[in-house]
């Protein structure tokens, strides 16, 4: 019985790891009503960043690139959304990214879709903090600015992965059951 | 071969007695840095790397490895640097969330703590060798203490890594208020190392003759001292759960009223320790206290940011509101609106609020994103403060169920050690037991399996312990 539900469950991770997703940022499509961002380390510098300037806030953004996610995965459940303290943004996004919050979009044991915003202003306009001023970007004048990143993975190495993670299941179940 | 065999069981001897008292001892000077992380490798390492190697020499030529293969302790530790491989592969390839040398590195720490134990294990093969070694370590814990209170009382140098700048060796001296650490780089450090020889000299003191009672009493009188002026609450409650555990396991249940009276009349006596204690109570369960309010209404609405320093757009523009406190008062100049006024008050609530709120948090969020292997050693940065948690973020369920075979094969072997016929050996099988007690409660809010000195020195404690199994002589 143990045997069964163990090579089932080998199986079915197999399946769940090796399922087709998004290959790079750009499969995931520009925010509504936003101008995409040509600057500096938003483009071709740090691989699958992605970033829009936009009147769109947290409410708005991270549900619908969950919606995204979910839909190009075709799986049946949403991905985990993980919120993060704002300064991981120069860890996960790259280096002096600005911040006010950032939600990692995760399938477990796959791939993560990094949402980070910078909203210098509360969704009725009135500003956060000292200094708040909106961006002047691309001939127009926004509120905010998300910025995107996505982890990618090869299928070789959810497979390495996979063949790890039943090796150590397994290897467990041998040696536990010669201690306990 | 046999000759050599021979050299090699001596020399190896040698070179753990000479761990059992260099790591402890030595401070923690850094020898090179890692790039990306103040975790240095020191000359500690350097020693362990030499005397594993050797060990390894040892196990091929005399025969040994089959039988330490067969071993089901070590098939547990190999399994468990199995899942950590596999767990920092999948880190660096799969979760990106490790830089891979970073990872690597405190990989091979943890393999480097626990190999110890194995390697005690089969080195130490005589009651004789024993004795020796706990005399050692008993003039090392002596030399700790006197270090401490020459740091306390005659300004002795103090050596920390308690942040990016002190650990880079920087030689320092106690300022008025702060903790003694001794060698051992932290004073949590030193109050677990302390709570553990505590434990463990608590049980060899049923166990010794009388003339060895009274310099046992003294040492562990001297130990307790230089404890409390740690003020590590948890210690404290971890010595307290060891010693209690001796009592039982001794069979000794008639001194647990006493030991009971006098860790409370301890705690009544006021002491820093106590001040802590009481502060833990007050503000971080009974969230009692005064707190501060912020003097302007910039701090008011300031406090609700993310970064409470950073300044607002208020109808005030007065340089003076930037700052919370005024430097000149008895409140800390970085306080923030809702914290405890009283500095005690104010350090044990921050203690607990960043475990509560970011270090636990992050542990968990690792663990969700991949729950079977963790997102890889080093991803949720320096400290968890809890090891349990840090260990499921790290290496998910797999790499804490290894290391929990681990921990129970260990136990379930000394536990056999007491059928033995000698009383010390059976006596300080019971003090590792309750040391190993006293250790995971530790790690409920400290990374004691991480704080190389007190990790390594607990794996070697463990280690012979169970050398103890394979005696000539015994």
């Amino acid at each position: 019985m143990i045997k069964k539900v163990f090579i089932l469950f080998s199986v079915l991770l197999l399946i769940y790891m090796l399922w087709p997703g998004p290959g790079q940022i750009s499969d995931f499509k520009a925010l509504p009503s936003s101008s995409k961002s040509k600057l500096e380390g938003d483009t071709i510098q740090i691989p699958n960043v992605s970033a829009y300037f936009s009147d769109n806030f947290r409410k708005f953004v991270v549900p619908y690139y969950a919606d995204l996610y979910q839909n190009k995965m075709n799986f049946p459940f949403p991905p985990l959304r993980l919120n993060h303290p704002p300064e991981y943004s120069w860890i996960a996004i790259k280096k002096h990214t600005d911040s006010t919050y950032i939600e990692e979009l995760t399938y477990p044991l796959r791939d993560s879709l990094y949402v980070n915003g910078y909203e210098p202003f509360y969704s009725d306009g009135s500003p956060k903090f000292w200094g708040s001023t909106k961006f002047e970007e691309n001939g127009g004048s926004w509120y905010t600015k998300t910025t995107l990143r996505y982890y990618p993975s090869a299928s070789l190495i959810r497979i390495l992965v996979w063949f790890g993670i039943i090796s150590s299941f397994y290897l467990l179940f041998r040696v536990g059951r010669k201690i306990i | 071969m046999q000759k050599i065999t021979g050299i090699l069981e001596k020399t190896l001897f040698y070179l753990v007695l000479f761990l059992f008292v260099f790591i402890p001892l030595y401070p923690k000077f850094p020898l090179f840095n890692v790039t990306g992380t103040f975790v240095a490798v020191r000359i500690e390492d350097i020693f362990i790397g030499l005397t594993v190697s050797l060990w390894a020499v040892y196990l091929v030529i005399s025969n040994q490895l089959r039988i330490f293969l067969k071993d089901k302790l070590s098939l547990a530790i190999l399994l468990f640097f199995f899942i950590g491989v596999v767990s920092t592969f999948s880190a660096v390839f799969l979760t990106h969330t490790v830089f891979a040398h970073i990872s690597i590195l405190h990989f091979l720490r943890r393999v480097e703590f626990i190999i110890l134990l194995p390697l005690i294990a089969t080195v130490v093969k005589t009651k004789k060798q024993f004795i020796i070694i706990l005399i050692f370590l008993g003039l090392t814990v002596l030399a700790v203490n006197l270090y401490a209170l020459g740091q306390q009382y005659l300004d002795w140098p103090v050596i920390s890594t308690t942040n990016s700048e002190f650990s880079k060796g920087l030689i320092l001296r106690l300022t008025p208020g702060a903790r003694v650490n001794s060698t051992f780089a932290g004073h949590y450090d030193l109050a677990v190392f302390l709570a553990m020889t505590i434990v463990i000299l608590v049980s060899l003191f049923f166990s010794v003759s009388k003339k060895m009672k009274i310099p046992l009493l003294l040492l562990g009188g001297l130990s307790f001292l230089v404890l409390m002026m740690t003020a590590a609450r948890l210690s404290f409650a971890a010595l307290l759960i060891g010693i209690l555990s001796v009592l039982v396991l001794t069979k000794k249940t008639k001194y647990i009223l006493i030991i009971l009276i006098f860790m409370a009349a301890v705690l009544i006596y006021p002491s820093q320790l106590r001040d802590r204690f009481i502060s833990t109570i007050t503000v971080n369960i009974f969230k009692q206290g005064q707190r501060y309010e912020g003097k302007t209404v910039d701090q008011q609405v300031r406090s609700k940011l993310n970064i409470p320093t950073l300044a607002i757009k208020t109808s005030s523009m007065s340089a003076s509101t930037s700052a919370f406190a005024s430097s000149s008062g008895n409140i800390a100049t970085d306080i923030t609106p809702g914290e405890p006024i009283n500095t005690t008050e104010l350090g044990v609530y921050r203690s607990f609020q960043i475990r509560l709120q970011i270090e636990w948090p992050r542990a968990i969020l690792a663990f969700f994103k991949n729950p079977f292997l963790g997102t890889g050693y080093s991803s949720i940065d320096i400290a968890t403060d809890n090891d349990f948690l840090r260990s499921l973020g790290e290496t998910g369920i797999l790499g804490t169920a290894a290391f929990a075979l681990i921990i129970i094969a260990v136990w379930k072997k000394i536990f056999n050690v007491f059928k033995s016929n000698s009383r010390l050996i059976r006596f300080f099988s019971a003090g590792v037991l309750s040391m190993l007690i006293a250790f995971i409660v530790n790690g409920l809010f400290i990374d004691v399996f991480e704080a190389s000195k007190v990790a390594s020195l607990f794996w070697m404690m463990l280690g012979l312990n169970l050398a103890v199994l394979s005696f000539k002589d015994k």
